[in-house]
């Protein structure tokens, strides 16, 4: 199992980490936990540690590093995604209370300019006599996505992976795709954002939407950079209730942190659907109907007060 | 000989003249409005779109209406001279000139205004080095581009003949002027072989430019059309468009027409018959706005359906409706009842239907875009409590207004500069009458 | 959640400050840290402790970034320093066991570590500590069968467990699949427990091949300990999509084809017509300058 070459997209691409690099030590070797250190690649330098057994033995010094430095990606490169992945988010909308924890960690692990939501809750009520539920709405991710269509400039793009990003340093403000979405997901930056002149200063990057700049969109980006690093958004890790649920729907799995599901299953369980179908924008956004609620909505509606008042 | 004298009294008659004290003033004042538009556009450049009341819901607010606004009315250069000279009405032949500087000065505001609807105007060459020819808004650059260099074409062409006239008074233009005309047509020496030249270039302009001036509106039609917002989600919007464009295109020319008839004293140029004329041009282009209205929102407003029923009825009866209703009114109905009495064709009614079809017609551009973007499919929620409704800032309404005065002041600079009436063209049928 | 935390708290050093008095005019009060180590060993190599630090923010605990931890084996002497270890943004922070305390390391099964934070402007100094025993699982595969086996060593021998607590899941990007319904299986005497993989047709990449895992997570005595393997019993999957390919929503370099020539083929026309209509006003010129 010595692949100690493999780039980091092709760990990405099978998903599965095989690069253990120890040797005399098991077969399909990985000697560190799944995940996030593991996206490394081998610097060929070796470092002596100790086994559970009490031996010494040998370890590549790229997986040592107590969180792996992930430098971002060039713009270009966050322009083509990571192959062979397409991101699926599973809404759950009978564990929605409201809480809008999700919009919070958002906000803030986006620097976004105060009063601005890429995520929001809406208070639904289909018809006059259904009952009402709290819809989370991101970013759809749209497959044929009626933003990216009109964009006169590439400044905001639809990647492999299915994540639809953005561009700001070619965004020229034009405002067409926030016409075109049906979903109201994007937002502008009317003025210069509120932010630390230090998060300002930094060069933009398309997969962290960092930093937002005054006279471009701005929008759900599905943390491009922490699925980079197989993490899930911060929506989803934020929210207490699992109302969120990511994953790769080319392993057919979602996750909400605590729990796993097979995705299939989930949607043909549950009833899922996507929010106007009939549109053809083919949405990556699943959502799970309200049946079986674990709140009822008016525990959400005092949270609300304080948001938009 | 007589016909030399009144050869004489007719360029005399027609020669561009120097601003009266009324003119100076008019000047002074769309330079004053101008320059409080630009210092508003200052303000937006220094501290971005914020300074407009725009936000997140409403993105586009009156200056993408203004725009659509010039598109619109610059679409009657084909029309007045374009179709009129295709069909041979030989009746509009004084109206070209008023109707290709109108479509001139339109056509540069309506792309200095997209441009100021720009969050980040300092990158607008990226729709050349990084256009995608997917998006309506590169077929728009690409066919404003286009229709302004075929208008400008238009202007200069029939104006050839004329400037050699010009040439010919060179203590009445001024040093500066006369320099200018050298500087512009001093070749045209009027030989049968240069007429023969330009008259088959303009007759190939007046073709090429219908269907591009048809594109020009439609393309714009599509910026909405494209999209799925209810109001805008409509196969009826091309047609639509061009049928308002060409009402307030020509509602624009008999305002121009009355004004410089006043002004200029071209009362024997621009006769009674040519406002009778032009009424019956205007009322036969309100009913078919009228038709395209209907067809626009009554099959809606038959069906309801439940994305598009807060829109619909926010023109009707809610929010909207006292705007709705006047802009009707005022752009349609009441020009078609006063143009179709014989005497509200004489040129004080059709100046004053010109105008109210105007004023019709910009609230309507405004009607098309604002009420849509408050009716979005989702509900508006969790944003500030400003971002659910829109009434323009002063910034908004300096440029705005700033942009109508600018293309007022460049249509009063070309009537200064070129004859309003083509002076050959007045000749030459005066000379065929004659015979 | 059953998370192995140990929480030491100190007492607030500079309580009751006037709230009048901004932050640059008195010390501020100084924070507690909440510090939790946790143990980790994968496939039987090298163990690593993860440490995460928190501390209460407006009732609710955040990760603490910077805070710069010594760890020790058993006892806090030079000899048995683990090292040190700096938090990221996550609040986290993991140290390997290096070899220089393999001697402590042999006198032992079972191991404490501590942790000590020496206190800085803005918190008071903390404590951690977490005792664990040394275990392994073995991880079999039949025929869609999975059997673990959890040992732990005791004295020199490995014996079975019973009674453990342990997952076993199909590996996924974001999270662990169970590979049936049962969320969780306990050990029998034999320290045995077996699962049928009820996942088929799972997507397994290009070769079909899919990584189990059998974890046991959080446990009081054992920590986190985790062994893979990888099995072909996933489907095999390769993925399409439309990137890159000629759509209305690809770069403009991918526009289609009829677009282009549509939108070109208009283009070219009109401009032709134009251009020779200039070319057309250098014509009269010509014939006008002629004249001259």
């Amino acid at each position: 199992m010595e692949k100690g070459n493999n780039s980091r997209r092709d760990f990405l691409l099978t998903g599965l980490i095989t690069a253990g690099l120890i040797s005399g030590c098991a077969p399909k070797a990985d000697p560190f936990e799944a995940g996030a250190s593991d996206i490394a690649v081998a610097s060929g330098k070796k470092v002596k540690l100790l086994s559970v057994d009490g031996e010494e033995i040998e370890v590549d010094e790229a997986f040592l590093k107590p969180v792996p430095h992930m430098p971002p990606v060039s713009n270009t490169e966050a322009r083509i995604g990571i192959p062979g992945k397409k991101f699926v988010m599973v809404i759950d909308l009978s564990r929605c209370k409201n809480l809008k924890k999700c919009q919070s960690a958002c906000n803030h692990a986006h620097e976004l300019n105060p009063g601005e939501n890429w995520i929001k809750v809406d208070p639904m009520q289909d018809a006059e006599h259904t009952a009402p539920y709290w819809e989370p709405t991101t970013c759809m991710h749209c497959d044929e996505p009626p933003c990216v269509k009109v964009c006169p400039v590439d400044a905001t793009f639809k990647r492999q992976d299915g994540i639809v990003l953005i561009d700001s340093d070619r965004c020229i403000g034009c405002r067409f795709c926030m016409a075109a979405c049906p979903y109201s997901t994007r937002v502008f930056n009317w003025g210069a954002p509120e932010i630390a002149p230090a998060i300002a200063a930094q060069p933009y990057s398309c997969e962290t939407s960092i930093p937002q700049k005054k006279g471009t969109v701005g929008k759900c980006d599905f943390c491009a950079d922490m699925t980079r690093m197989g993490e899930l958004p911060h929506c989803v890790s934020a929210c207490p209730n699992g109302v969120f649920a990511f994953g790769d729907i080319n392993e057919d799995s979602v996750s909400n942190g605590a729990e796993t599901f097979r995705f299939s299953d989930l949607i043909k369980d549950k009833g899922g659907y996507r929010l106007m179908e009939d549109l053809g924008t083919k949405p990556s956004v699943y959502y799970l109907p309200p049946v079986s609620r674990n709140f009822p909505f008016e525990s959400g509606l005092e949270n609300d007060k304080v948001q938009n008042k | 000989m007589e016909n030399s004298i009144i050869d004489e009294k007719i360029i005399n008659d027609l020669l561009p003249q120097k601003f009266g004290k009324a003119g100076k003033i008019w000047i002074a004042l769309l330079t004053v409005i101008c320059l409080v538009g630009l210092f508003a556009y200052y303000r937006q450049l220094r501290y971005g779109l914020v300074v407009t009341a725009m936000r997140d819901y409403v993105s586009w607010g009156i200056y993408i209406s203004n725009f659509v606004f010039f598109v619109a009315i610059s679409l009657v250069g084909s029309l007045i001279t374009a179709i009129f000279r295709l069909a041979g009405v030989k009746w509009g032949s004084p109206l070209t000139r008023i109707a290709e500087i109108i479509a001139v000065a339109a056509i540069i505001f309506a792309s200095l205004i997209i441009i100021v609807d720009m969050g980040s105007p300092e990158r607008f060459y990226y729709l050349f080095t990084h256009g995608r020819i997917q998006s309506p808004i590169i077929w728009d650059v690409i066919v404003i581009t286009t229709y302004f260099f075929i208008s400008l074409l238009l202007l200069y062409y029939p104006l050839l003949p004329d400037i050699k006239i010009l040439l010919r008074f060179k203590e009445k233009s001024g040093n500066g002027l006369h320099k200018f005309y050298g500087y512009l047509g001093s070749f045209w020496k009027g030989t049968p072989a240069q007429f023969k030249l330009s008259e088959k270039a303009i007759n190939i302009l007046c073709i090429t430019i219908i269907p591009v001036a048809f594109t020009i509106h439609t393309v714009t039609s599509w910026l909405f059309a494209t999209t799925y917002r209810p109001g805008w989600d409509s196969t009826n919007f091309g047609a639509y468009f061009i049928a308002g464009a060409f009402l307030v295109g020509a509602g624009a020319v008999v305002v121009a027409m009355y004004v410089f008839r006043k002004a200029y004293h071209l009362e024997k140029y621009i006769t009674e018959n040519h406002f009778e004329k032009m009424g019956r041009v205007v009322v036969l282009l309100s009913l078919l706005y009228l038709y395209f209205n209907m067809n626009e929102f009554l099959t809606p407003f038959f069906k309801m359906k439940k994305s598009e029923e807060g829109y619909l009825t926010g023109l009707f009866s809610g929010d909207f409706a006292p705007v709705f209703w006047f802009a009707i009114l005022i752009g349609m109905i009441i020009p078609i009842i006063i143009l179709l009495f014989k005497s509200g064709r004489k040129p004080l009614p059709v100046f004053i239907v010109g105008i109210m079809v105007i004023i019709g017609a910009w609230f309507k551009r405004y009607l098309i875009v604002t009420p849509t973007l408050l009716h979005p499919f989702l509900p508006m929620h969790d944003a500030p409590a400003s971002y659910l409704h829109y009434f323009p800032s002063w910034e908004e309404w300096a440029i705005t207004i700033g942009s109508l005065a600018g293309a007022l002041l460049i249509i009063t600079l070309l009537a200064r500069i070129f004859p309003v009436i083509p002076i050959q063209e007045t000749l030459t049928e005066q000379h065929e009458k004659a015979v | 959640m059953k998370r192995l935390y140990k929480y030491f708290i100190a007492l607030l050093a500079f309580a009751g400050i006037l709230e009048s008095y901004s932050a640059f005019a008195q010390p501020a009060p100084k924070g507690d840290l909440s510090v939790a180590i946790n143990y980790y060993v994968n496939n039987n190599t090298v163990p690593s402790l993860l440490v995460r630090v928190k501390t209460k923010v407006d009732g609710r605990f955040q990760p603490v970034a910077g805070i710069t931890l010594k760890l020790f084996l058993d006892k806090d002497s030079a000899g048995t320093s683990i090292g040190s270890v700096t938090t990221n943004r996550k609040g986290e922070g993991r140290i390997y066991i290096p070899v220089t305390v393999k001697k402590q390391w042999a006198t032992s099964v079972k191991h404490t570590f501590l942790a000590t934070f020496k206190g800085d402007k803005k918190y008071e100094e903390a404590k951690a500590d977490l005792t664990v025993s040394r275990a392994k699982i073995l991880l079999n595969t039949t025929d869609k069968t999975i059997t673990a086996t959890v040992l732990e060593m005791k004295d020199t021998t490995w014996v079975p467990v019973k009674g453990v607590e342990l997952k076993i899941a199909v590996k996924r990007l974001t999270g662990d699949l169970p590979v049936n319904e049962t969320p969780a299986f306990t050990t029998d005497s034999t320290g045995n427990v077996s699962a049928d993989f009820k996942r088929d047709s799972i997507p397994g990449g290009k070769s079909g091949s899919i990584v189990l895992i059998a974890k046991i997570e959080d446990n009081d005595q054992y920590g986190n300990i985790s062994v893979e393997k990888t099995v072909s019993w996933g489907a095999k999957f390769i993925p399409v999509n439309t990137f890159n390919k000629r759509t209305l929503f690809a770069t403009r370099d991918k526009a289609p084809i009829w677009l282009q020539l549509i939108a070109y083929s208009i283009l070219i026309a009109v401009w032709g017509i134009l251009i020779f209509l200039v070319f057309n006003l250098f014509k009269i010129k010509k014939i006008g300058s002629r004249l001259e």
